[in-house]
């Protein structure tokens, strides 16, 4: 019997190796191990056999059986896997039909400059703060140390209001500049300070492809004990390579506006050139970007702030062209356009 | 303004080989920016002299002519628009590659052969303007009376070997000193190390003799005047040199008395004035214009004056605007032969606020308007006697120099703490550095203490400029150099600031409605126009106006985002059938208070084709209240607004009711609206009052337990008279068992066949669920009883009961 089990073995192992197909093997194993199968059939053997031998042969073939099914389970993955190989090699799946009209909308660039420029600055400890739009005349000039008469009033052409005239404020107006929250500001908090502003401004101006009458700009002032024109550059340059992604120098050279002294310009490297000289910054590798300086002390003053006690830089640049040159758009028209050709590019 | 380096060279002992990039660099990062530099040579590149030889009309063109030009050697077809040339003439040719201003307009073009009207054109002959040159008159600059051959260079005819830099005037708007090649160049010479040259009067003025008779009647307007007469001049054409200097820097060469006046203006900064002294009856008085006086002014214009202007006069008539500009009345002209001069000192917001009313602004108004030093007009006086002498010898200086002034000769003496210099700077600058620069740019300095100077401000840095020690550390920040200035940054404390709730949320709102809900984001201007609220039938009040603007779209400030929204979908129809947008933006509001009322809003539009089947109302709606979950974390409800809005449907709006607050509005525009914007488009809008639910607190969501016990949907499909609501029907529904039913869900509403008219089907799956245990047949049986119950007591008649 133990022969006739051995030979079962090798013929069923080798039928399992033949087996091409799932169907023939599940033939196969109950030709061989199934109820009625051939080793059911050597089995009925069993009980003519002598006390000594029984054990010996049911533990042949036990092993016998698990063996071979261990054998079938194998081939069975074996095949399967084959099979559905076989399947998705054949499948002629076509990835370019187009899918269903799924449409996220857009925010508008202006949006998402000043979120980052928000982000940034907040993680170097400033606060951002809002302020009117329409402002009083003493907010917007007299109190940031420009008087009527002053010659820097035609460098911001003003819309006015109609029939808005107060003994402290003076006229009403569209505030030219973000500057009036620095005094709102000092007002409210005093120092120190660590603030940005970033607001729409408005400006009396004929519009062309580089001039609007409404655009956004960023203020940003910082007021401690010790505060120098040397951490300007350096919060400047922090910040301009973060938002680059790049390390960006900071150029500054004098500049002129009433409310600070001294009064600065500030240009960055090129990101273009990297400060050789192109077309984007007319040959000289510097990109024009803010007006900036050590504010003035009638304007800390004015805040309420002593001047003996505080000192503090400020800087304001035009987040409009910030957002213009980031994304290479050469018509500031567009920004308030309304056009969905437009703004769904971002 | 702009600076001819030759003339700086008269000051200030420049090395010949300086290169003037370099130096405008200088310039740039320590007084002021060079906003240009100009090689006069290099602009009359490839520009010579031609001969024009024969003039043919063109084939196709009225008014061009086609040119045979020589140009020496070579002849060139050059077509022309100018009528003022002829057979013979010598005239400036560009040839190409030369660099042209399109009739003296915009920026320098290079020139290239092309065609004109079908014809080649090998060149162009130029106007003055086109090449940079005063034009003597009109049309083609005419070479006639020059010592010229044809192929000439261009250049050596007209001697240009200058350097010009343009200064950027809005630099320099502090800084009167600098309106002027002198002032410049001692801002050069102190800072590329070299001595100033220092410009003395050159010019015996008698002792005796005659001199006008000035009286100034007010003083706070004029604070000093100088006048003196000279007599015997001729006047004729500047000489060649003159004219040089002042077509480099921009003036048109007029005659020599102008032209001194103007030289000296541009060598020093004070304006002066020539008057023909025989039109001046007896002597000058500086008064205030008389009400309604009038002077007819240089340009030829007529001036009506008011009261608070300031008038140079003789004793009939005023002959000057002080500081602004002269009179026709006592203009030079050819046959002057007795002048007056005047350099005098203007107070600044007297001749500033003058010219904005007049709307006339010159040379002299923006001089004046930076406070200039009433030391210069001596200076400035005798320079213009020391030239007119010069170029006309026979002149004779009358008498001595009539000097009415009324200014305080008060030293201004500031107080200099060099530590607080290097703390401001950021940068170890010593007293010692301090004093040195300081010096350079012709401070006094006296040392008080290790830490302390006393600075004494030069007069002409006097006047405004320079009066607080800030000033001070400016003069030596910029002259120690800002590249020498370390970044830094500052040593302070970790502080988290104090947060812009509103800012941030604006910012989760923007992602919520365009990432979310597919809406894309739009920014419009702050105002609009009669015709916007006209079109929108929103009454024209509560509204804050503009005194001044530019066009007739502005000249309200928004109460509302509608309007400009509105425009933005018509607009945006042309291009896409259907869209969703929004605005998160500012209006205002008189509120009868100084200030108005600034609210920031959410508006947004749906817009879907006319022919949709769908109604954008209810995208509006279900995008406002999906929003505000999730903004808010609580559930918005609708309201019909029985009130309306002007530029709502009248049935087909409702108020938004959050925490129990009115917020907003949801509404499909109203048709007339619509028209008026030539929209052809369903369109749905919101309103949201941002300042207000940004107010409201942030959500905090609190968890609920997860169901323990399996629920059941059951379908319930009724009929119902059509102008029940679905709340009304869903009330009911609630109604039957408000504990076991968790959810009402309408999912199909149905007109048409198999249904009456009048009637209407809704088809809603309801949840049934108990928390403690799992619902039995009969319990779930009952409540369907008693939902059926509630149905048919409204006249609802239940379909496959």
């Amino acid at each position: 019997m133990k022969e006739q089990l051995l030979a079962l073995k090798k013929a069923c192992l080798e039928a399992i190796s033949k087996a091409d197909r799932l169907s023939n093997l599940q033939e196969i194993e109950v030709k061989y191990i199934g109820r009625k199968g051939e080793l059911t059939n050597i089995l009925r053997g069993v009980k003519d056999l002598s006390d000594a031998e029984k054990p010996v042969i049911g533990k042949l073939s036990n092993e016998v059986k698990n063996e071979l099914e261990a054998e079938f389970k194998a081939k069975a993955h074996a095949l399967e896997t084959a099979e559905l190989n076989n399947k998705l090699k054949d499948d002629t799946f076509d990835i370019t039909v187009p899918g269903p009209d799924v449409k996220p909308g857009h925010i508008h660039p202006l949006s998402q400059v000043q979120n980052e420029v928000e982000k940034i600055f907040s993680s170097m400890g400033f606060m951002i703060m809002d302020g009117p739009e329409v402002e009083s005349e003493y907010y917007n000039f007299e109190g940031l140390n420009i008087p009527a008469w002053h010659p820097a009033r035609d460098m911001q052409d003003t819309f006015f209001i109609k029939d808005k005239k107060d003994k402290k404020h003076g006229r009403m107006v569209l505030r030219t500049q973000t500057s009036p929250v620095q005094l709102r500001t000092m007002e409210k908090y005093g120092a120190p300070l660590r603030v940005i502003v970033p607001g729409r401004t408005f400006r009396y101006e004929a519009t062309d492809v580089s001039h609007d009458t409404t655009f956004y700009q960023v203020e940003g002032f910082m007021i401690d004990k010790d505060i120098s024109i040397s951490h300007l550059k350096g919060v400047l340059a922090q910040f301009l390579s973060k938002l680059f992604g790049k390390e960006v120098t900071v150029r500054i050279r004098p500049g002129y506006f009433p409310f600070v002294e001294p009064g600065l310009e500030v240009d960055f490297s090129c990101l273009l050139c990297g400060g050789k000289g192109c077309r984007v910054c007319k040959h000289t590798g510097w990109v024009e970007f803010m007006g900036a300086g050590m504010i003035h002390e009638n304007v800390l003053k004015a805040g309420g702030i002593d001047p003996k006690k505080w000192q503090g830089w400020a800087f304001g640049f035009g987040l409009t062209r910030l957002v213009m040159m980031r994304h290479g758009i050469d018509d500031i028209r567009l920004i308030l356009g309304g056009d969905l050709r437009f703004i769904n590019q971002f | 303004m702009l600076i001819s380096l030759n003339w700086i060279k008269d000051f200030v002992a420049l090395k010949d080989d300086i290169d003037p990039k370099k130096l405008g660099e200088l310039i740039t990062v320590r007084t002021a920016e060079v906003e240009g530099l100009t090689d006069l040579a290099e602009s009359f590149n490839n520009m010579v002299v031609g001969k024009i030889k024969s003039i043919k009309p063109h084939p196709d063109a009225d008014k061009l002519t086609v040119t045979e030009t020589s140009v020496g050697g070579k002849t060139h077809q050059i077509v022309c628009g100018a009528n003022n040339i002829y057979e013979g003439m010598y005239a400036p040719v560009a040839l190409p590659g030369a660099k042209v201003k399109w009739h003296g307009e915009g920026d320098w073009v290079e020139l290239k052969p092309t065609k004109v009207r079908g014809v080649m054109s090998e060149g162009m002959l130029c106007a003055g303007e086109e090449i940079g040159l005063e034009s003597k008159e009109d049309g083609i600059y005419d070479l006639k009376g020059f010592d010229v051959k044809e192929g000439m260079p261009l250049a050596k005819v007209f001697a240009k070997d200058d350097i010009v830099f343009e200064i950027d005037n809005k630099s320099i708007t502090h800084r009167p000193d600098l309106w002027g090649h002198y002032g410049m160049a001692r801002e050069i010479a102190a800072i590329t190390g070299n001595k100033l040259k220092k410009l003395g009067a050159m010019v015996k003025i008698p002792v005796s003799g005659e001199s006008p008779e000035i009286e100034v009647e007010d003083y706070d307007l004029c604070p000093r005047y100088c006048g003196l007469i000279i007599k015997n001049i001729t006047v004729e054409e500047s000489p060649q040199w003159l004219k040089d200097r002042l077509i480099a820097v921009g003036y048109r060469p007029i005659s020599n008395i102008v032209d001194i006046t103007n030289y000296v203006m541009a060598e020093l900064g004070q304006p002066l004035h020539a008057f023909d002294k025989s039109f001046i009856k007896k002597g000058i008085i500086v008064r205030r214009a008389k009400k309604d006086e009038k002077i007819t002014t240089l340009d030829g214009q007529e001036r009506k004056l008011g009261t608070e202007m300031l008038v140079i006069a003789d004793h009939e008539k005023p002959v000057a605007i002080a500081g602004v500009m002269g009179g026709e009345n006592s203009e030079i002209n050819d046959g002057t032969t007795e002048i007056i001069i005047e350099s005098a000192n203007f107070n600044p917001q007297s001749v500033r606020t003058t010219s904005v009313r007049l709307g006339l602004r010159t040379e002299a108004v923006q001089r004046f308007e930076k406070s200039l030093d009433p030391q210069l007009t001596e200076l400035a006086i005798k320079r213009t006697a020391e030239l007119i002498l010069q170029l006309c010898p026979k002149a004779k200086i009358a008498g001595p120099i009539t000097d009415k002034s009324n200014i305080e000769l008060k030293e201004l003496v500031i107080t200099l703490d060099t530590e607080k210099v290097a703390s401001k700077i950021g940068a170890p600058v010593t007293a010692k550095q301090c004093a040195e620069i300081l010096e350079s740019l012709e401070f006094g300095v006296h040392k008080k203490s290790a830490t302390k100077l006393e600075v004494l401000v030069p007069s002409f840095r006097a006047t405004k400029d320079v009066d607080i020690e800030d000033d001070l550390v400016e003069e030596v920040v910029r002259m120690y150099g800002y590249e020498n200035v370390e970044a830094t940054l500052p040593d302070l404390p970790i502080k988290t600031p104090i947060d812009n709730i509103e800012r941030t949320r604006k910012h989760h709102a923007r992602n919520l409605l365009s990432y979310g809900f597919g809406m894309s984001e739009i920014y419009n201007y702050s105002f609009y126009g009669n015709d916007e609220l006209e079109k929108c039938l929103i009454e024209d009040k509560n509204h804050i106006l503009l005194e001044n603007c530019l066009s007739s779209d502005q000249t309200h400030l928004r109460i509302s985002l509608v309007p400009n929204l509105l425009k933005n979908v018509a607009d945006n129809l042309r291009y896409f059938p259907g869209f969703g947008i929004y605005e998160i933006g500012r209006t205002y509001k008189e509120i009868g208070e100084f200030f108005p009322l600034e609210e920031k809003w959410i508006a947004g539009a749906v817009v879907l084709p006319k022919k949709a089947k769908l109604e954008p109302f209810y995208d509006a709606k279900s995008i406002v209240l999906n929003f505000l979950e999730q903004f808010s974390g609580s559930q918005a409800k609708l309201l019909k607004d029985e009130k309306g809005l002007s530029y709502a449907h009248p049935s087909r709006v409702a108020k938004i009711i959050l925490r129990g607050k009115e917020v907003g509005n949801v509404f499909e525009v109203h048709p007339q609206v619509l028209k008026n914007f030539d929209i052809e488009a369903k369109v749905a809008m919101f309103e949201i009052n941002f300042t207000q639910i940004a107010g409201m607190d942030a959500p905090m969501t609190k968890y609920s337990q997860l169901p323990k016990f399996q629920g059941l949907d059951i379908d319930i499909s009724v009929v119902v008279d059509r102008k029940k609501t679905v709340e009304e029907v869903e009330n009911e529904i609630e109604k039957a068992d408000k504990n076991l039913i968790k959810r009402v869900k309408l999912f199909d509403i149905y007109e048409g066949e198999n249904v009456e008219k009048d009637k209407k089907a809704f088809a809603f799956r309801v949840l049934l669920q108990a928390d403690d245990r799992t619902l039995t047949d009969e319990e779930m049986s009952a409540v369907q009883k008693k939902i059926f119950h509630n149905l048919e007591k409204i006249g609802g008649v239940i379909r496959g009961k």
